[in-house]
């Protein structure tokens, strides 16, 4: 059984079906990446899954129990944390502050007698913030910024992380650390659910890529096959006729 | 059989005049974005107008109907648009309720100042002494012509939107404002033409209440809520749907008067159902779906030290000793007032400053603290006072739950709703209509504050504790907390933050702070009737701890100055009835340039003096709008 599994999950944006029978799972231990071209639905079905988003039809399992009818903070006490793709940041905090709140409210629901300060420099540490933890968030290179959404979410500690294109706005040196720091953090056996753009840093570190285009799941696999399958070159470049039809299908 | 059908017409044509006053406040809400609080004042205003050219200066009926609603409520609608709102637009919704607010009362301050309260006015009806006979039931022409309005209203309406290039354009407006001006259209003519055909429909709506409902500023005033009441089954959004909740209210209403006993506690049901049909609707709204995406970063103000605070309190306490020993009582008064008012204002700091969250209701807090304690023991003691925070703490709980589920705009509403609702319901029953409940002043283990001077000081010493409580909880995990939860509600959440439960606990905390400001309010008093808790006081304190700085203790320390000694003061320079109202009003209608207020002026000044780099507004924009907007084709392999 899989630590989430999202089974057949259509949201409909009034005549758009911006997501459509999409199956999909991450495990313990691993890299799940999903990709797909701006506008495929990613970003919905992150919000599906964590209760931001009412699906239209479909369900969101985690450990094999259904949670659709949970609310976000219920769902995020099984064990789920995500960054943003457009920053939610807390912009009047310090990046240290940011944590540390993270932190805290775990302590209160999770009543596990951590020490959320303890904890935060930890993660602070983790993520190699450290230096710049004095700093107000709002002030930040989008960059850092995406790494202080990173340890927040790390400071809940999750079981799944669910990561929005979080390697936007680091450079080639900084997303090298960041893919190693994604493949320990897996091995230390968390699930971890990747959105990125930068294909190199997926194909690196996802065990297992799924391909999202206009809503509905192309292809799924390891990368190498995901490298050669047509429908997802397709996809990306869109000039093959088969994409085309799909469109018109979709947009009713 | 006639009764029932006579109950029904009156409901008709009540429900006429609620759809009007409540399509005027949808067509602003929707075409500009801002909510316009100042609807009923505006519709007030205009039918004070309405009263001088018809009455007073006795022009025919028809002749002052044009001048008051297609010359002078347009024009004064797009004044409005013009010098207040259009300054408002994309700042926050805080700014916008600020300024809204401040229009509001300014309009009261101003019709009571213009048309004295103390001397009656009746307003006749259209043809009055005309009527018609339907089903053995007499209808006047008044109300037949009110039914009629409602109906040409929602056609006019209906093809103004959908048939014209105005109409067009407005719903353009509504759906994207920086694309309909790419494509030619102009957003700020077109919110200009809604505003005045909104206020338009607030005159018209007064116009016709006013001879039934009287020419009572503060009732007309009310419109608004009962507007907003009629819109909120249409979520604001939707005309068919708001004029099926004005049916449905001036229907209930009717059956109320008709059917209700006329004493007792049920009496007073009438005045208060539109209240409490609002809290019934918002019981069944679906709960709103948290926004992210938005763009973060908040401005915040420095938290002074520990030894910064204990050295301002002592010199506050020892300053205000010096002080009132040397003033006559007069003014004493005054500055004890501005104290009282400095620790009410402490708890909306707590609220909205850190909060985020916006009551329109502090003063009834207030209300209930004093009287729960006037019943123990005249408010005197200790317990009094923890009775006071416990009372005022939990109802406070209670009244923001169905509210806190949706956006800000509801929870403002229907905290207005609820002072309205209390004002009816509660202060007049405890009070029985102008009488008043006598305070003992405070005492502990046998040391009594009873002097004036030696009560001042003790103000002076509980607003410094309050303060510093309030420091303590900025400091701490609360507080921090509060500020993420202001920040983003979305990532709190997704982190296991449960929004409803915080925000219960920070509203029901700043109601019992209140609650406490009136425990100590009315032993300043005392004796405390129900005119103190009247709703617009609690405008007057919101707006006024907002002029002085609602993110920080100084900032309610101000607003106390200004509300106590201030306009003591500037009474004495300036004779005006509602000087209050007035200087509140303007003042807050200019805060949307300065959010922050004086004391945000002030430290901008100082950091302008030390050469200090102002903290940057946003740091994360332009970036994030490119990606969005960019497809970006990664090639694959």
């Amino acid at each position: 059984m899989s630590l989430l599994s999202v089974e057949e999950v259509s949201v409909r944006f009034g005549g758009v079906m911006a997501l459509q029978d999409v199956d999909l799972t991450a495990d313990p231990g691993r890299v799940t990446g999903l990709i797909g071209p701006n506008g495929a639905g990613k970003t919905t079905l992150f919000n599906v899954i964590t209760g931001l988003q009412d699906p239209t039809g479909g369900k969101v399992r985690v450990e094999g129990k259904d949670v659709s009818g949970l609310k976000a903070h219920q769902r995020a006490r099984l064990g789920m944390a995500r960054t943003f793709q457009r920053l939610e940041v807390f912009g009047s905090l310090t990046a240290r502050e940011n944590v540390l709140v993270a932190a805290e409210i775990h302590r209160r629901w999770a009543k596990d007698g951590s020490n959320p300060k303890e904890v935060t420099e930890q993660v602070l540490e983790r993520v190699g913030i450290t230096d710049a933890a004095t700093e107000r968030v709002d002030a930040m290179p989008t960059g850092l910024a995406r790494l202080v959404e990173l340890a927040r979410a790390l400071a809940a500690q999750p079981r799944l992380l669910l990561l929005d294109e979080p390697g936007s706005g680091l450079d080639t040196q900084e997303t090298e650390a960041f893919g190693d720091l994604l493949v320990d953090l897996a091995h230390e056996g968390l699930a971890i659910l990747l959105v990125e753009h930068d294909v190199e840093l997926v194909m690196r570190v996802c065990e297992v890529i799924h391909v999202l285009d206009f809503g509905r799941k192309i292809a799924e696999g390891p990368p190498s096959q995901i490298k050669a399958d047509p429908r997802v070159q397709a996809a990306y470049l869109g000039t093959d006729e088969e994409a085309a039809p799909d469109e018109e299908v979709v947009r009713q | 059989m006639t009764e029932f059908l006579a109950f029904t017409i009156t409901g008709i044509v009540t429900g006429a005049v609620y759809a009007v006053a409540a399509s005027g406040l949808v067509v602003t809400y929707t075409t500009s974005g801002i909510f316009n609080f100042a609807h009923g004042a505006m519709g007030m205003l205009m039918a004070f107008l309405y009263w001088q050219l018809r009455v007073h200066l006795h022009w025919p009926a028809p002749l002052a109907l044009i001048a008051v609603l297609f010359v002078l409520a347009p024009l004064f609608g797009a004044v409005i648009e013009r010098i207040l709102m259009r300054n408002v637009r994309g700042s926050d919704t805080g700014v916008a309720l600020m300024v809204t607010l401040g229009l509001l009362l300014f309009l009261i301050g101003l019709a009571l100042t213009w048309w004295k309260q103390t001397e009656p006015r009746a307003l006749p009806e259209f043809f009055a002494g005309h009527s018609v006979r339907i089903f053995s039931v007499n209808v006047t022409w008044h109300e037949l012509i009110s039914i009629a309005m409602a109906g040409v209203v929602a056609v006019v309406l209906r093809l103004l939107l959908f048939r014209t290039r105005t109409g067009i354009a407005m719903r353009a407006v509504v759906d994207d404002r920086d694309l309909t001006a790419l494509n030619g259209g102009r957003p700020s003519r077109v919110s200009a033409m809604s505003w005045a055909l909104g206020t338009m429909l607030a005159a018209l709506a007064g116009i016709l209440l006013a001879p039934k409902l009287g020419m009572s500023v503060f009732n007309l005033t009310f419109l608004v809520i009962t507007a907003y009441a009629a819109a909120i089954v249409g979520q604001l959004k939707s005309l068919p749907l708001t004029f099926a909740g004005a049916l449905a209210l001036g229907l209930g209403e009717a059956y109320a008067v008709g059917y209700l006993p006329t004493s007792g506690f049920l009496s007073h049901v009438k005045p208060s159902l539109p209240m409490i049909f609002l809290f019934a609707v918002l019981l069944f709204l679906p709960q709103v779906r948290l926004r992210i995406g938005r763009v973060v970063g908040g401005r915040s103000v420095r938290v002074p030290s520990w030894r910064e605070v204990g050295v301002a309190g002592v010199a506050l306490v020892v300053a205000s000793w010096i002080i009132a020993a040397s003033l006559g009582s007069a003014d004493l008064a005054s500055m004890g007032q501005g104290l009282a008012f400095g620790i009410i204002m402490l708890s909306l700091v707590l609220l909205a400053g850190y909060g985020g969250q916006t009551s329109l209701c502090q003063m009834t807090f207030v209300g209930i603290g004093a009287v729960v304690a006037a019943k123990i023991s005249h408010g005197g003691s200790p317990i009094g006072v923890i009775a006071a925070a416990g009372a005022a703490g939990a109802v406070g709980a209670v009244i923001s739950l169905p509210a806190l589920r949706l956006t800000g705009l509801y929870l403002a509403l229907s905290t207005l709703a609820f002072a309205v609702l209390a004002d009816n319901l509660f202060f007049l029953q405890v009070f029985g209509g102008g009488g008043g409940l006598a305070f003992h002043r405070f005492s502990i283990v046998g040391i009594s504050f009873n002097g004036d001077v030696a009560y001042t000081v003790l103000l002076a010493v509980v607003f410094m504790l309050m303060a510093a409580f309030v420091l303590a909880i900025r400091r701490g995990p609360f507080g921090r907390l509060l500020s993420a939860m202001k920040d983003s509600p979305a990532a709190c959440a997704t982190l296991g933050l449960d929004l409803t439960r915080t925000k219960v606990a920070v509203f029901a905390l700043s109601a019992a702070m209140a609650g406490v400001g009136g425990a100590f309010f009315g032993g300043l008093r005392g004796s405390v009737s129900s005119n103190d808790f009247i709703y617009v006081q609690s405008l007057v304190v919101l707006l006024l701890v907002t002029i002085g700085g609602i993110m920080t203790v100084l900032g309610a320390f101000l607003g106390g100055l200004f509300l106590g000694p201030g306009f003591y003061v500037l009474g004495k320079i300036v004779h005006l009835d509602a000087l209050t109202f007035l200087g509140a009003g303007l003042g807050a209608m200019t805060i949307a340039r300065s959010p922050n207020g004086v004391v945000g002026q002030i430290s901008g000044v100082v950091d302008r003096f030390r050469r200090r780099p102002a903290q940057p507004e946003q740091g994360i924009t332009g970036v994030e709008v490119i990606e969005e907007v960019e497809r970006v084709v990664a090639p694959v392999g």
